[in-house]
């Protein structure tokens, strides 16, 4: 029932020798007693489940729209304590830390005049927003909500592979993974001592109320509508918090205020959650033509009468090209050694690294700084002669547009799929993307699960959903009563 | 709350409703066309697409006036906004939009049927459309039961109260135009059994015939028919009751502008008629037909300035240089999608 003909140099659940990781013993045997009729029931169940429950995304082949599931692979991830906590350290700091470099590149800019950053990475960013300059969010937190995306290396090291700081999506697959999870077999989960995820939406309200000056504040969380793909997230969060729930035609400025439009006449909004890309929200400061956002909203967010979460401005700091000196925005704002290392990353911008990349093309893979979803990417190992011939090209023409990793071999998990007529769990790659939340004290906490991406295609490392990728739930252990962090209760 | 989602809410109970009306059309015309058999030139297809607005160009489209062609059309058609289909692919839709203000169990429930029913109706196989009518039946029912136990008694429970009123009171007085429409083989039906038996299967289809029985005893006289639908205070489908609905949904949503105070004087007036009696005699002296015809303005008059009231204006609360306050409704451009609005706000709108 366990094919691990593709498995990575690190997988999750078998150690190199083929041997079950301890903390996985007790999930791989209750799979097996259900054998793999049991197993294609229950997912048969998952899947209604989640298409009862209406948790799915658009995809937009017909005039209609046709709604997909998020495909859900039954077999948890299971990541003990002491994982974890390296994790959770780990994004406490990153985020920490890209909160200070976001405030201090919109005041002082201390950070460019030390020289660790040169100021035209900086200021000739098309995602450095002009706007921001000078202005004072609440508690200098522009980061409220963060997706980091992690992946394991061969060495089954966590590292960093790019940091959500605009509008992360994925937590209401966490929450509902563990929902059906928990319907789906409950047996398996309570042998489990698995930290709970249901309190993100309370945890997210208490750092949006955080913001707010008056005890009754409103939170409302702004989306594109019901025809954006993460609608169901929006109305997820928006209903599970609490909050309102409105379009940008809801809204209206006036006075310097933010008003949502009722029955009962205009009522204040204090903190809005934008599900919503930057240029999208204000036509009078952003793009003109957008039709989703408020105009005078910036006006608004200048006088200081609302919060925007997360701030404006904020793709400067997770763009690729910065990624790369994320190590030192760590060390000179905190004073700490990063403690989740990055992938090493090569700028086309640094003659040294230029001239590294040209001479080892098949080894790296090539991105574009400015593209995002796997767009413009260049796999060496997989491209033809012709292919690195013309990308060496590109990169001579236009280096600061480039920047260069070594091929990671992520990870791989036992996932059910089919595989050559039967079904069965094979090995197939994943990565991880726990949520972070910033209150106005600029605490950082981080959700105690996250959203494990697979990659359900054999061979792909792609996990986007519309790429055929799936997701698991990802079940973050307590430690062990007896110290030894597998989390496996013994009872 | 939210205008945008107080429309959806209203919307909403506005299909649930439509959609069992819908079911009801077809059930009353179902069992009246049992003695099609006996007398063939009786057709009862007819009047039911006259009621829902589908008598013109449903030949080009479907060809003959039969059972199969309409059943489609009511049932099937998801192009016809007067379908099951339809209303219940709208109503979903806008489900989706306000998940938010609805319970998750009711959100479920819709979402369920709205699958189930793409998959049945996705087949294009109607013989068995007499269970799914029903389970048509048994879905809104459910909703409403759901809608009653797992809401808060808020304003998005009261809008959605208000659109399944309104939409019940007018489809009461339409169902009862079926009769109307229905014209006998000849002047001396009136009174024979084939009459009766269609008065009968007009109170059955809106769960009338034992609320009749109990009050009137057996014998059906078409004078208490109507009277039982349309001016009986207690029985869940009449027209007062409807009406009543909504006057009650409106006080508790509570006025604030001159439109909602004078669509609930509206209400009132209109619920005052109905329970002085003064719409008894209006029914003799006017004629059974115009007397439906202008409930059916009515209602239809209600359901304008509830838009008007509260989902294309807002209300805005404003102080003069003096301190005075005062309030004013400003229309909603809500089809642009955007709002424009003239900045600074005070003086465009006192100058």
């Amino acid at each position: 029932m366990f094919d691990r003909t593709d498995a990575a140099p690190f997988d999750e659940a078998f150690g190199p020798d083929g041997r079950v990781r301890p903390e996985y013993a007790a999930a791989i045997d209750y799979f097996k007693k259900q054998g793999v009729q049991g197993i294609d029931h229950m997912h048969q169940s998952a899947d209604l489940a989640m298409l009862n429950q209406g948790v799915t995304f658009t995809v937009y082949s017909d005039s209609r729209g046709t709604e997909k599931i998020f495909p859900f692979d039954l077999m948890p991830r299971l990541i003990t304590a002491h994982e974890w906590d390296q994790i959770e350290c780990g994004i406490v700091q990153r985020v920490t830390a890209l909160n200070l470099f976001l405030e201090d590149i919109y005041h002082e800019q201390k950070i460019l005049r030390s020289g660790l950053i040169p100021p035209s990475q900086i200021l000739g960013s098309s995602l450095y927003c002009r706007e921001m300059s000078g202005l004072n969010p609440i508690g200098g937190v522009h980061v409220q909500i963060a997706g980091i995306d992690l992946i394991r290396n061969q060495n089954g090291e966590h590292m960093v592979l790019e940091d959500n700081l605009r509008c992360p999506s994925g937590v209401s697959y966490v929450i509902e993974n563990r929902l059906v999870s928990n319907r789906i077999m409950p047996e398996l989960l309570g042998s489990y001592r698995v930290r709970p995820v249901s309190q993100y939406p309370q945890m997210l309200y208490e750092a949006m109320n955080s913001f707010s000056q008056s005890d009754k504040s409103t939170v409302a969380v702004l989306t594109p509508g019901v025809y954006n793909s993460a609608y169901f997230e929006h109305t997820f969060l928006a209903s599970q918090m609490g909050a309102e729930l409105v379009e940008g035609a809801d809204l209206l400025v006036n006075n310097d205020k933010l008003y949502m439009k009722t029955t009962r006449g205009l009522k204040r909004i204090d903190v809005l959650y934008l599900r919503l890309d930057t240029e999208f929200i204000d036509p009078l400061v952003f793009r003109p033509d957008s039709l989703l956002g408020v105009p005078g909203l910036m006006h608004v967010y200048r006088a200081g009468n609302v919060t925007l979460a997360n701030a404006p401005g904020n793709g400067v700091a997770d763009d690729k090209s910065l990624y790369a000196y994320t190590p030192d925005i760590i060390r000179f704002y905190l004073g700490e050694e990063p403690i989740l290392p990055i992938v090493p990353t090569y700028l086309g911008s640094r003659p040294a690294d230029l001239k590294y990349m040209l001479n080892h093309l098949p080894e790296l893979v090539v991105k574009p700084t400015d593209a995002s979803g796997g767009y413009g990417l260049v796999v060496g190992s997989h491209a033809s002669k012709q292919e690195l011939a013309e990308c060496s090209q590109r990169l001579k023409a236009n280096p600061g547009h480039y920047v260069a990793q070594p091929i990671q071999q992520l990870s791989t998990h036992p996932s059910f799929v089919e595989q050559e007529d039967k079904q069965a769990f094979c090995s197939r790659h994943i990565d991880l993307r726990p949520f972070a939340i910033c209150g106005a004290d600029g605490d950082v906490k981080v959700l105690s699960g996250g959203l494990t991406r697979v990659a359900l295609k054999r061979g792909s490392l792609v996990v986007n959903s519309s790429q055929g990728g799936g997701s698991k739930d990802t079940w973050v252990l307590y430690p062990d009563k007896n110290g030894i962090a597998s989390g496996v209760s013994h009872a | 709350m939210l205008s945008r989602a107080a429309r959806s809410l209203y919307r909403l109970g506005f299909l649930i409703e439509r959609t069992e009306n819908i079911a009801r059309i077809l059930d009353v015309n179902s069992r009246m066309s049992v003695e099609q058999e006996v007398f063939s030139e009786l057709d009862v297809w007819s009047p039911m697409l006259e009621i829902t607005h589908n008598r013109e160009g449903f030949e080009e489209r479907f060809g003959e006036v039969c059972a199969v062609n309409v059943v489609r059309l009511l049932l099937a058609d998801s192009e016809n906004p007067y379908s099951v289909r339809a209303c219940i692919i709208e109503a979903r839709e806008i489900a989706r939009t306000a998940r938010e203000m609805l319970s998750e169990e009711l959100w479920l429930h819709i979402n369920r049927f709205y699958l189930q029913m793409e998959h049945e109706l996705g087949s294009g196989n109607l013989h068995r459309w007499h269970d799914f009518s029903e389970n048509v039946h048994l879905f809104c029912n459910a909703f409403h039961g759901l809608r009653q136990n797992t809401m808060v008694r808020g304003d998005a429970w009261q809008f959605m109260r208000m659109g399944v009123a309104l939409e019940r009171a007018q489809m009461t007085q339409r169902i009862l135009q079926i009769k109307y429409h229905l014209l006998l083989p000849s002047t001396h039906d009136v009174g024979s059994p084939l009459d009766m038996h269609q008065w009968q299967a007009l109170l059955r289809s809106v769960s009338g015939y034992e609320a009749y029985r109990r009050l009137y005893k057996a014998k059906i006289e078409p004078a208490k028919v109507i009277k039982l639908l349309l001016l009986n205070p207690g029985f869940p489908r009449s027209l007062h009751f409807g009406i009543r609905e909504v006057s009650l949904a409106l006080r508790e949503i509570g006025m604030c502008n001159e439109d909602q105070h004078r669509l609930y004087r509206d209400t009132e007036q209109f619920l005052d008629d109905l329970r002085g009696g003064a719409a008894g005699e209006d029914i003799i002296s006017m004629g059974l037909h115009q007397y439906l015809q202008s409930v059916d303005t009515r209602c239809h008059m209600l359901g304008m300035q509830v838009h008007k009231a509260f989902f294309d204006t807002v209300t805005v609360s404003l102080e003069d240089d003096r301190e005075r306050c005062f309030t004013i409704q400003i229309n909603q451009q809500q089809q642009s999608g955007n709002t424009i609005f003239p900045h600074p706000l005070q003086k465009e709108l006192c100058a």
